[in-house]
């Protein structure tokens, strides 16, 4: 791969809100007046931190119940993952799959790929830049659709208010759930993604 | 370079946004201590069976609050029934006692009413009632049946125990004077003591008329009791007829006792005329013996002095009786009975029952005597007297293994009747078919002696049918007639009458001159001899 000289070198920094070019010097874009970085500020440590706070309120969220159905006064309170083995137990796979994949496997996904990203732009080798680029886009694309779980307690609280026969409440994990998915979102957003070619940039250099 | 260098530094700098992570661990953190923290405890409740218990669904209750939820039902690894574990708030901790019972609410019909209706919507529900002991327990055994008093319930409970299993069942009413003042929790059989047990709650303001002096009786269905007395029959209400139930007072003149602990145990009596029968504790035990027999002397027969009835009849001692051996034969049988001091009105005491005793011995001194009489000549009830008998023998007390006894006299019917089984006994002993025979052969003779007198009969008749007695029938004729002839010769008209007749005249007028003779010589022996003397008369006079 050949070496072209990068804005970085040049002692410039894209501004973050109107992307324009600036020297370090100035702290300040000129055109917006916005701090000026050369990357997001302390992303890894944000992005770490984001993932880390996710990951706590994984559990909860997996573990408490997402949604309390009180029928003619008996309460059944359900959770993510039982929910799903109750919907494969009622032979609805195809629903099944699509709330395991939506609610567990994007969640949990995107936050082993946030964290292997953090690792192999510090400590990881320098190698499968461009898949790891891919990685991210998706992660960044595919994060918002797990909240689609939480939108469907929301739609059956709002909906399903039948007095003392049928009432639906959302269980603290619907809480803890939404508050995993914002993480991971905010978490992707301040993962900054040209650490990882800085990083192929600095391996040129010390080739 | 030195940029690249200062840009790493920084990159290192400890963020802010570390705090984010940290708050989220601390919440979890306190969620979990909290949890820990504010866990309720688990317990086990065993159960016969797991209807209607669902691990997860089926709830723990305290007055229709939930204070917790079965978490798994397990079957016992011998199948005697199921065991739920239950998790409870830390609220109920407090509330875990000896005495907390737990049992399944589900819909019931039963005798005493409909329960649980709500629970054939929402499912059965497990019910927790609060104990108030002092020791501390995790492993219950659940009720079959709901309890029918909450355990804090003002009021006090009692356990009454009876020889007789009676038709007193869980759920019947206890009566005071009619009224309804509490229930019975619980019937349950005491194989120790031999009893039937039930288990009543008195509510609260009624608890205060029970006493120590108080006095149990069953009030079910309906009582026929024949004794010596006579025929009774009795019911109670019409509830109480069907259902059964207990009713409590004081026997009349009985006094009132002090007030009564908690779980206090008392007699349960067959009926109120039991209690009136025996409303006393304290008894002087004694043996009578009888020759006689004593059909119709049942145990619970009256001890009566002169008509008032002063004790019972507590068994016949035959087992004592033949323990002691038969031999020797015609033994008088033991009776055992006991007298009752406060029947005397007396203080039924420990004390009053010595004092009686040593009456007892005194009267037995100067004629005391036990009779055995007949109570109801219809039945052949038999009761036991007591009374002096001053004619008696001085007799003293005796004894019959551990018992003192009351020697006994025959009197009466009884006495009666030995006499006139005696008088039988001699009737029997006459020699009755000895005189029959000869009697017989006496017929016999007088049938012979029938014979020869129609024998003699014929002859006589054949002989008055003979020529001679004919003739002499003629003969007598004319013999008769002669004989009036002659008696013709003395009728009135004759004239031998009529000089007779002059004659027996003269002669009556010769016989008066005789008769004045007669009496002057008789008055004067001597004026045969000597002449007469008249003397004048004396004539009173009055004195000068």
């Amino acid at each position: 791969m050949s070496h072209s000289e990068t804005a970085a070198e040049k002692g410039l920094a894209s501004c973050h809100l109107c992307l324009k070019l600036a020297s370090r010097e100035l702290h300040h874009c000129p055109r917006c007046g916005s701090a000026l970085h050369l990357r997001k500020e302390a992303s890894l440590q944000r992005t770490l931190a984001l993932l880390i706070t996710a990951l706590v309120l994984y559990l909860p969220a997996n573990i408490l119940p997402i949604m309390i159905t009180d029928q003619l006064g008996n309460s059944i309170e359900s959770t993510i993952l039982g929910g799903v083995v109750l919907l494969i137990q009622l032979d609805s796979i195809p629903i099944a799959v699509v709330i395991f994949i939506a609610s567990v496997m994007v969640p949990l996904g995107k936050m082993l790929v946030m964290f292997y990203l953090c690792w192999s732009v510090s400590h990881g080798p320098p190698v499968n830049r461009r898949q790891r680029t891919l990685l991210y886009r998706i992660t960044e694309f595919i994060g918002k659709w797990s909240m689609l779980d939480v939108f469907v307690v929301a739609i059956l609280v709002a909906l399903v208010h039948l007095g003392d026969l049928l009432v639906i409440r959302p269980g603290a994990a619907a809480l803890a759930f939404a508050a995993v998915v914002m993480v991971t979102m905010v978490a992707a957003e301040s993962f900054d993604p040209r650490l990882i070619w800085d990083q192929m940039e600095s391996s040129n250099e010390r080739e | 370079m030195s940029e690249n260098k200062a840009s790493v530094s920084s990159g290192r700098r400890l963020s802010a946004v570390w705090i984010i992570p940290l708050l989220a661990v601390a919440i979890g953190a306190w969620m979990v201590i909290h949890t820990a923290l504010t866990e309720g405890p688990t317990i086990t409740i065993g159960f016969k069976t797991a209807d209607g218990i669902e691990a997860g669904k089926t709830k723990v209750r305290i007055l229709s609050h939930q204070i917790g939820l079965v978490e798994e039902v397990m079957l016992n690894p011998d199948v005697s029934g199921v065991t739920a574990t239950v998790k409870l708030d830390p609220e109920a901790e407090p509330l875990l006692r000896e005495d907390t019972r737990f049992w399944v609410v589900r819909a019931r019909v039963g005798a005493g009413g409909i329960s649980g209706l709500g629970t054939l919507l929402s499912g059965a529900y497990i019910e927790m009632a609060p104990g108030s002991a002092a020791a501390e327990r995790k492993a219950f055994v659940g009720l079959e049946e709901p309890p029918l008093t909450p355990v804090d319930a003002p009021g006090i409970r009692l356990a009454l125990f009876s020889d007789r299993a009676g038709s007193i069942d869980t759920g019947n009413s206890v009566l005071y004077r009619g009224y309804k003042v509490g229930r019975v929790e619980a019937a349950t059989f005491d194989s120790k003591r031999k009893q039937a047990r039930y288990d009543i709650f008195i509510d609260a303001p009624f608890h205060e008329l029970v006493h120590s002096g108080s006095r149990f009786w069953d009030i079910s269905g309906i009582s026929v009791n024949a004794s010596a007395a006579g025929i009774k029959i009795k019911t109670g209400s019409v509830e109480t007829l069907v259902l059964g139930g207990v009713s409590f007072g004081t026997p009349p003149g009985m006094p009132e006792g002090g007030p009564v602990a908690n779980q206090a145990e008392f007699r349960l009596f067959g009926s109120y005329d039991d209690i009136l029968e025996h409303p006393y504790e304290y008894q002087a035990y004694y043996v009578v013996s009888f020759s006689q027999s004593l059909r119709g002397l049942e145990p619970g027969a009256p001890v009566e002095y002169r008509g008032i009835q002063v004790g019972r009849v507590a068994r016949i001692l035959l087992n004592e009786l033949t323990s002691q051996g038969l031999k020797g034969g015609n033994k008088p049988i033991p009776v055992l009975i006991y007298l009752e001091p406060g029947r005397l009105h007396i203080p039924d005491s420990e004390d009053s029952v010595v004092e009686f005793q040593k009456d007892i011995a005194i009267g037995v001194r100067q004629g005391l005597r036990a009779t055995l009489q007949t109570g109801n000549l219809l039945t052949g009830q038999k009761l036991i007297g007591v009374d002096y008998y001053p004619d008696e023998e001085p007799a003293e007390l005796g004894s019959f293994e551990q018992y003192v006894t009351i020697p006994t006299v025959e009197t009466g019917v009884e006495l009666l009747q030995t006499q006139v089984s005696a008088l039988l006994k001699k009737l029997n002993a006459l020699p009755l078919e000895e005189t029959v025979a000869s009697a017989t052969k006496a017929m016999t003779n007088s049938d012979t002696a029938l014979v020869s007198l129609k024998a003699t009969l014929a002859s006589a008749n054949a002989m008055i049918k003979g020529a001679d007695t004919v003739a002499l029938s003629g003969e007598l004729t004319a013999t008769l007639q002669k004989m009036r002839f002659v008696l013709d010769g003395f009728s009135r008209n004759a004239d031998l009458y009529k000089n007779l007749n002059a004659s027996l005249r003269s002669l009556d007028a010769t016989l008066s001159n005789t008769k004045s003779l007669t009496r002057q010589l008789s008055d004067k022996p001597n004026s045969l001899l000597l002449p007469a003397n008249n003397e004048p008369d004396l004539i009173p006079r009055a004195r000068q």
